[in-house]
This record gives C-alpha cells, structure tokens and sequence, in this order.
C-alpha cells in the first residue's frame, strides 16, 4: 500500500513554476529519497504535502486521505522534521515533548514513555533549556519530535546537510532504526546518503520526477556505462592503447573504455597480456544525477 | 481544548522564563504607586518652589490635594503604560511566524485558529492582570491618604480604559495574523487607532468610536456613564469581530 502519493501536481510562485505536474507514490515501510538540485522545488513539495501551501493543481493523499490546505488533519499522520528546526528556547527538551504530545491528543503516560525513550535514543538531556543547544542537538530534538506519536510517515527535510560526519551517520543510523514502523521520506542533494540508506528514490528536476524507481532499477535503467582495466607493468598498457584505441588513462596504469568489454577480452586472450584487475562500471548516482539536471 | 490547554499552558512559561511578565508587573506597579505619590508630594513640591516662583512674581494659592487628583493622575499616566504594554507584547504571534517555531506545532496539527484565541486569551488576561494590579495599588493608597468616596465612579471610568485596553490587545491580533513582523503590527495598531480618533472629531460618528472610552478619565468628574455606553458597546463589538476576522485571514496565510 501506498502512504503517499502525489498525482500531477502543479505550483507555482508568480512567474516562476516550481512544479510542474509531478506525480509519485511512496509505498510503505520504505526509505524513500528525495532528491534534486537546490532549488528543485523539494521543499515546496514537502510543504504542499503538510498542507502549508495550496497546489494549483493536483492531488496528495496520505495513508489514503486527501491533504486540504490549511487543515490538518492528514498532519496526525506525518512527523517532519525541517531543514532548520527552530524549538522555544525557555523550555526544555522533555517539557517540549510534552507539549508535542499534547498537540497530537496522546496521552500524558504514553507521551512521558516515549518522550525517555527517544531522548536517550538521540542522546539528549532532558532536562536543559534549548537556549544554547546547538545546531546538531537541535536536528536530534527535530528527530525526537517527529517521531514522538510514532507517525506513519516521516518526512525530513535535508536532515544531515548541516552535521559533521559523526552527527551524519547517527542521523542515517536513526533512520534506518525507524523504518520497522514508519516510512521516511527524506530530501537531500548528498547522494552518498542516499546511496547509504534509500530503497527507492525519486529524483525531482524541472519541477518533474525525472527519476523514479529503487536504486538497483535505476542503475539497470541506464546500462552499464563501460569498463576499466589496471595493468601491472607499464608496457603493457602502452601496448594494449595502441591494439584497442578509444580508452582513457585514469592513471598510470589503468584504462578506461566506454564501451561493452568483449572485443578487449579477446585482445587480452590472445596477446596474453597479465591484467591486475578488469572491471565492468556502474553508473554512479552522481553521474545519472549529473546528466539528468544537465540535459 | 487539550491544545488550546496546551499551548496557553506554553504561553504561561514563555512570559514567565523569558522576564516579560516580571517586566510588565514591576511597569505596572510602578505606574500603580506613581499616582498617588504624584498627588502626594504636589504640595511638597509647590512649597519647595515657592520661594522662586515668588521671586518671579507668581504666588501659588493653598494647594489642596485629595483622592481626585490621584485618580486624574492614574488616568494620565494609564495611556503610557498601555502601549508599553502593548510595544512588549507586540512580537507575541510574529515572532513565532518567523524564528518557524509556529510551523513545527502547526505540522502536528494544531489548528491555526487555537493559536489565535489563545494569544488574544493570554494577552486580554495579561492586561487585566497588570491594570487591575495597578489600579488596586493606586486605590488601595487613596483610601489610605484620602477617601476615594468622594469619586464615585473611580470603578467605572478604569472599567472604561480597560475595555479599550481589551480592544487594542483584539486590534494586535488582527494585525499579527498577517503582518510579517512586530514593527508592522504596532504601525496598524496605532493607524487603526488613529483613524478611530480622527474620525471622533466628527460629533455624529464619536459617541460610537471605542475610542472615545481614551476620554473616560471625565466620568471621575462626574460626566454621565451613560455618554460612554455606545461607545463601549462599539468596542465590545468590534473586538470580536477583528478576532473572527483575524482568525480568517490567518486560516488563510501562506506559512
């Protein structure tokens, strides 16, 4: 089953038309990447399904119901969490949870168990003021309150863009704990993320999905982009330049081909000439992506 | 209810831990103790100027001071506390529209219109709070000093200002539920009530203007309550339509 699914929809701010019918769903209990350029529209996406903008045009549904602008009921659904988590500095972290839950109609007790247990889950103390946190504990109390009323889907906006490496991989490490109970949807332009976590992406440009499937899929979509060969000694690879022209030194001892690897098979056969390692290349996701938003 | 409950309850705190409400206590006592203090020490004051102003050729004739003049001072100096007032609530919805600490509690679906009716709830009791402190104070000095029996609609004429008190607080919400900073909303305040005391220099139109309740200091002087009922009436009135406006426009704005 679906928990999202957009259906052509279409914003646009003035003169400037951010999307431009997009349309994708979001199957259940997966991690799903979001990604694209900055300036892609990933944010207004994001917010059009929370129902803080209105569409021109298009539907969202969230597990099943309709997202109406400036309601927000479909919201009991969702935990987000925004690229800059802004909290009330005067409280502390538990008694702003306890506001959280209180919001979303949980009750006191479940909402004092899950408070202690997603505190030390992202490892922050309860009980000092959020003045002086810092930008990193503030994405962790971000974490924390999304998921406080254990919602169906969540939906991060470029979660780890601000964190060092350490703060980065607890926050994927996070995700990935999460995903037994809730679909995250999350946004980024870091595509080693992605690669990291993401069972399925979508990869927004011209306010369309100009991608969509799971990473292997997609990878399968392009075909093989060529192959590599590293030489033991130099003549070698002076000598198999001049038998198969077109390749490309990527460094002193290895050559890189575009094309399918069975005409230099052959060539390596028959000349016997010793190789330390030939490999067939995947297209990277920072090549499709590059070629995507270049097109 | 359990949000609105919630997010008063989280008002509460804010006025608190932030000082505010420490601040607009202590301005108000202050205004509070000022007016009989000011009533007092009149006569101190000309006798300590007499000599010099005999010398320029004034003579200053027996000044007598009692529960009167504390209040013409109350309702003197009660404008000035009230857009202090209202200049440190101003930022109340504002702020929370721009630091985006609104946009999170919104997403977890609070209805927009509970953060309004509790912001105009919080303020109007703040208001109270504070004015009827400050009004305690000065009568609890005059029936010390003097006998506020002499003024027997020292209640009435505060009731008035409070009410336009209770009217301003309204007309802040109506400005904050789409003006982008507090500037903005302390600028519409004071046109709103501008045009309101323009248009009063116009007989026909006064008596309905809330206010006209700015010129309540006179009922202490024996002007008839009755001159003021329409104009209150106007004010009780116009407060919960800007409020149901307000609550409009803001189900509206793009956030």
């Amino acid at each position: 089953m679906n928990i999202l699914s957009l259906s052509d929809v279409a914003k646009a701010f003035g003169q400037v038309r951010v999307l431009q019918g997009l349309t994708f769903d979001v199957p259940e209990h997966t991690i799903f990447g979001f990604i694209g350029p900055n300036g892609a529209g990933k944010t207004t996406t994001m917010k059009l399904i929370l129902g803080l903008l209105r569409p021109d045009h298009g539907t969202i549904t969230v597990g099943g119901l309709p997202v109406t602008y400036g309601q927000n009921r479909t919201n009991r659904m969702i935990g987000y969490l925004p690229d800059v988590p802004e909290f009330y500095g005067f409280l502390t972290p538990a008694e702003y949870l306890a506001l959280c839950g209180e919001i979303t109609g949980m009750d006191r007790q479940a909402v004092r168990r899950r408070s202690d247990e997603l505190l030390s889950l992202v490892g922050l103390p309860p009980d000092r003021r959020i003045r002086g946190f810092s930008r990193g504990m503030k994405q962790r109390l971000g974490i924390a309150q999304a998921l406080l009323h254990e919602p169906k889907l969540l939906i991060c906006d470029e979660p780890t863009s601000a964190l060092d490496p350490s703060g980065r991989k607890e926050l994927l490490d996070i995700l990935h704990t999460v995903r037994d109970h809730t679909t995250v949807l999350f946004s980024t332009h870091i595509l080693s993320d992605v690669e990291r976590v993401c069972d399925e992406i979508v990869l927004l440009h011209d306010g369309k999905a100009a991608l969509h499937g799971t990473l292997s899929e997609i990878r399968a979509m392009r075909g093989s982009s060529g192959f590599e060969i590293e030489f033991l000694r130099q003549e070698d690879i002076a000598r198999f330049e001049a038998l198969l022209p077109g390749g490309s030194r990527t460094d002193r001892l290895t050559l890189r081909y575009p094309s399918a690897p069975d005409t230099a098979l052959q060539l390596l056969a028959h000349e016997q000439i010793p190789v330390r390692r030939m490999e067939q290349l995947e297209p990277t996701l920072e090549a499709l992506f590059m070629e995507v938003t270049e097109k | 209810m359990k949000a609105f409950l919630a997010y008063t309850k989280k008002e509460a705190f804010e006025l608190c831990r932030t000082g505010r409400l420490l601040l607009l206590l202590l301005i108000f006592l202050l205004f509070g103790i000022m007016n009989p203090a000011i009533a007092k020490l009149t006569p101190w004051l000309m006798d300590f100027l007499a000599e010099d102003l005999a010398r320029s050729g004034m003579t200053i004739a027996q000044v007598s001071v009692d529960a009167l003049t504390s209040w013409t001072q109350f309702h003197k100096n009660v404008p000035i506390a009230l857009i202090l007032f209202l200049v440190l609530i101003s930022g109340t919805l504002t702020n929370e529209c721009q630091d985006g600490t609104l946009l999170l509690l919104l997403t977890k679906g609070l209805p927009r219109r509970t953060v309004l009716i509790a912001k105009a709830a919080a303020g109007i009791l703040l208001w109270s709070v504070c004015y009827w402190m400050c009004y305690g104070i000065t009568w609890m000095y005059n029936a010390f000093f003097w006998d506020n029996r002499i003024v027997p609609n020292a209640a009435a004429s505060a009731l008035a200002i409070w009410l336009i008190g209770v009217w301003l607080v309204c007309a802040l919400i109506l400005m904050s539920s789409f003006a982008k900073s507090n500037t903005t909303v302390l600028a519409g305040v004071a046109l709103l009530a501008g045009i309101c005391y323009l248009a009063g220099l116009f007989p026909p139109v006064s008596e309905y203007l809330p206010t006209q309740l700015l010129s309540a200091g006179a009922l202490i002087n024996n002007a008839a309550a009755a001159d003021f009922t329409k104009s209150a009436a106007a004010a009780g009135i116009s407060s919960l339509l800007m409020l149901i406006a307000a609550v409009r426009i803001f189900d509206r704005r793009a956030l």
